[in-house]
């Protein structure tokens, strides 16, 4: 439903761009994982997997960028909110301070919508139950904890019922519950909701254990692209500044096999 | 320098308890890791340690100073303290004013705070970049800096708020080194994180609270090694000793060498059998 | 309380009123303000009017002591300086040359009591209006929205920016920045205070506008409302003799004032 051929693209003012020639063909209900170091690419593409580039960010692009088919450049943001949804790192920026309520913070972009009040209710309560926050529905969004604020902010973009999630680090300022929370969430909208998830992570052992396929990037380039054990298992992701777990590095010096193990299962299974 | 905590009990005005009865003693030149969840109280603990908070009831003591009668500013000379967001703290027009910032509000002579800042940059591997603006970095190496500017007030102490938050791989390694470096030279560290993987690796000693006490405390071989309380205090294991679990082997492995011994090792024995 | 807001949430009638009609209210109690003649006016509808709505509110507590704290500074300083500068003849008291007179005590007083009123009134609105359904009510009648946002928004992140500058305070006092008197002092923790809590706010800005994108802030779609307000035929009756009687009592004013 979103892609990319031989995308490139160049922030203002700068000549190094900032996706390199990308080649990328997402489809529905994926759950799909970018890793990558810091200034590799992955908030970028994040932008410009959810139309905001070049929508929000100006700059040059070429190459081909598609949505469902058509040009991502003749659509507008108006028209994408209702279906492609981003989710950044910082949990309190997202929250748009103009309401007093959870509920009413998610109602707010169904307002902008102009979505019948009936609607919005009903869509509420199921964003509420799909990130299960339900207990904080009559809550300040802002005298919750971190985790429970991104899981607010999630909602609100879920409530706008979009077929595609983007998003970009939402774990890197979480604590370990508030990660686990989020990741649980994530997986069941895969599952029960058939919603294309695509996230920008650095904590590994998460993204192997639940998506499906995993992108490297480095310098602005797709690196590798497969699935999680075959990509985040390489030697490759030590050059890219991505890392490995544990587990791989342990079984790489213990093991001689094709795929060394990414997730604790595959670790034991490995070294039985 | 030694850093001593005896009998303290911290009250928020809101009527909190955030720690309960807290006796501790760290001595100089240790690495130590406060770990537990959110609200267990481990920034209010070491909030103590600069002065940033007051003990309720009981004594903290830096070297052979009472916490009590000096001012935050005064125990900047013996403890220095990374926050968790760096931009909390960067005001400067250059790397090297910013770092040269805490120097000399300590009153360091010119040519002392010049020689700290090129010495501190070098150890974050910033020396290249001394005259750039701060927010010419991005955010990760904000935090560098920020460190470099921590580790330029030459404190004996140094505490640091959740070091390799929002790091990718390389920034991990760069703290990594970072840390090593200073703890070779005998200053005394004390860290809080949830990066367990990288605490196992680092830390020499373990604490982890739960609900403003000290749930256990100890080598950080032992500490790993107990699961059941690790569990009550939320705290998972790091990978390594999940995996050592997961294989019913014996032992903590900490470290990725560790792990290749003791499973060659648990493999022999194993076999002649 | 929510953010910056002093909204006190109860469940009391004068809440459930429209935003509109009590800000009719509001404009009643500034023309009152304005126009009413005397202390024993002035004071009759603060007791006569305020007062019973506060209590109707469940409100009365935290009603009369947020007046003493907005009011109370200006009795206090109003009664000094028109006491003792206003002139008059009936001398209560000297300190040195300066006489304290009676006529200036009242005028003083006076004063003070045309404050409490107009401010009373905004309180009352305040406290027992959430911000969003005032903006809400206005922006159903033409109120750009945007404004609306921009006011809304300042309210509830306040205390966070406040949070955020003891953060600021803490990191700087352990870089070694001692915290002491003196305008010169002053002066020097200008920069390592107020530069980053800046800096750091506009950092934020790129990423609070896309997030607002991402919620369709800008969409071509009429906006519609979560909650509706409720409204009546009476109220909005009353909120029509409110209006009349404020633009009443300022044109009564005013034919005094040329008589």
């Amino acid at each position: 439903m979103i892609e990319l051929k031989k995308f490139s693209y160049w922030y203002p003012g700068t000549e190094q761009p900032a996706l390199d020639r990308v080649s990328l063909s997402i489809a529905e209900g994926e759950f799909i994982g970018i890793v990558g170091a810091n200034g590799a690419g992955k908030s970028t593409l994040c932008y410009a997997l959810s139309g905001f580039v070049p929508h929000f960010y100006n700059g040059e692009t070429e190459g081909q960028h598609t949505f469902n088919g058509q040009d991502m450049a003749s659509l507008d943001l108006g028209q994408l909110a209702g279906q492609v949804g981003l989710v950044f790192q910082n949990p309190f920026n997202q929250i748009s301070g103009a309401r007093f309520t959870v509920r009413e913070e998610i109602a707010f972009g169904l307002e902008n919508l102009g979505l019948p009040q009936s609607e919005m209710r009903a869509r509420i309560d199921e964003a509420l139950e799909l990130v299960n926050i339900q207990d904080l529905a009559e809550r300040s969004p802002f005298s919750v904890s971190g985790g429970q604020q991104q899981r607010i902010a999630i909602a609100s973009i879920l409530a706008m019922q979009p077929r595609v999630l983007v998003l970009d680090e939402p774990t890197s300022q979480l604590d370990p519950d508030g990660t686990r929370d989020m990741f649980t969430a994530l997986n069941k909208l895969v599952s029960t909701r058939k919603i294309t998830v695509i996230l920008a992570e650095h904590k590994l052992e998460w993204l192997a254990t639940f998506c499906d396929r995993v992108i490297a990037l480095g310098g602005g380039k797709l690196r590798a692209e497969g699935s999680p054990q075959a990509v985040l298992s390489s030697e490759q992701m030590l050059r890219l500044g991505v890392g490995r777990t544990q587990y791989s590095e342990a079984a790489a010096r213990l093991l001689r096999t094709k795929q060394l193990p990414v997730t604790l299962e595959q670790a034991k299974k490995a070294l039985k | 320098m030694n850093l001593r905590v005896e009998g303290v009990s911290f009250r928020y005005p809101s009527g909190v308890l955030a720690l309960d009865g807290i006796d501790l003693a760290i001595p100089s030149g240790q690495l130590l890791a406060i770990l537990g969840e959110n609200g267990a109280g481990k920034t209010t603990l070491v909030k103590l340690f600069n002065g940033l908070l007051r003990p309720s009831q009981g004594k903290v003591y830096i070297g052979d100073w009472d916490s009590a009668e000096h001012t935050t500013a005064a125990l900047a000379r013996r403890v220095g303290f990374l926050f968790q967001n760096p931009d909390d703290q960067l005001f400067e027009r250059t790397l090297a004013r910013e770092v040269g910032y805490g120097p000399r509000n300590l009153g360091a002579s010119e040519a002392e705070v010049k020689r700290r800042v090129a010495r501190a940059l070098k150890l974050v591997g910033l020396h290249d970049m001394a005259e750039a603006h701060p927010y010419d970095l991005p955010q990760p190496q904000r935090k560098l800096l920020a460190l470099a500017a921590t580790i330029a007030m030459d404190t004996p102490i140094l505490v640091l708020d959740e070091p390799t938050i929002g790091q990718d791989e390389v920034g991990r390694g760069a703290i990594s080194r970072i840390l090593t470096d200073l703890h070779r030279m005998g200053r005394t560290l004390i860290m809080i994180s949830h990066d367990m993987d990288f605490c196992a690796e680092h830390a020499q000693r373990m604490l982890v609270m739960l609900n403003g006490k000290i749930h256990v405390e100890g080598t950080t071989e032992d500490v790993m090694g107990q699961t059941k309380k690790l569990d009550e205090a939320e705290v998972a294991p790091p990978q390594l000793v999940r995996l050592a679990q997961a294989l019913k082997m014996p032992g903590t492995p900490l470290t990725v060498d560790d792990f290749v011994d003791e499973y060659k090792q648990w493999r022999k024995k194993k076999k002649s059998k | 309380m929510r953010g910056g807001s002093i909204y006190i949430e109860r469940s009391s009638g004068l809440h459930w009123l429209h935003p509109l009609t009590k800000v009719a209210l509001t404009a009643l109690c500034f023309a009152s303000a304005a126009a009413l003649p005397g202390l024993p006016w002035l004071l009759a509808l603060f007791v006569g009017l305020l007062l019973p709505l506060a209590i109707w509110g469940r409100l009365t507590g935290a009603f009369l002591k947020a007046c003493l704290l907005v009011v109370g500074p200006f009795v206090l300083s109003l009664t000094i300086i028109q006491g003792f500068f206003s002139g008059g003849e009936t001398v209560l008291f000297k300190l040195g040359r300066f006489a304290f007179t009676q006529e200036g005590l009242l005028a003083g007083l006076t004063f003070a009591a045309r404050l409490l009123v107009a401010l009373g009134g905004t309180l009352l609105l305040m406290q027992s209006t959430p911000q969003p359904h005032l903006m809400q009510a206005l922006t159903e009648r033409g109120f750009p929205p945007r404004i609306a946002y921009v006011v809304l928004t300042a309210i509830q992140i306040f205390p966070s920016f406040q949070d955020r500058a003891q953060v600021i305070m803490d990191a700087q006092q352990a870089r070694g920045l001692e915290l002491q008197s003196g305008l010169l002092n002053r002066a020097r923790l200008l920069l390592p205070m107020v530069g980053p809590l800046i800096l750091g706010s506009v950092m934020d800005v790129s990423e609070r506008a896309m997030a607002l994108e991402a919620r369709a802030f800008s969409s071509p779609a009429r906006k519609t409302s979560l909650n509706t307000l409720a409204d009546s035929l009476l109220q909005r009756a009353v909120r029509w003799l409110l209006a009349l009687a404020a633009a009443a009592l300022l044109l009564w004013r005013l034919w005094s004032a040329l008589q």
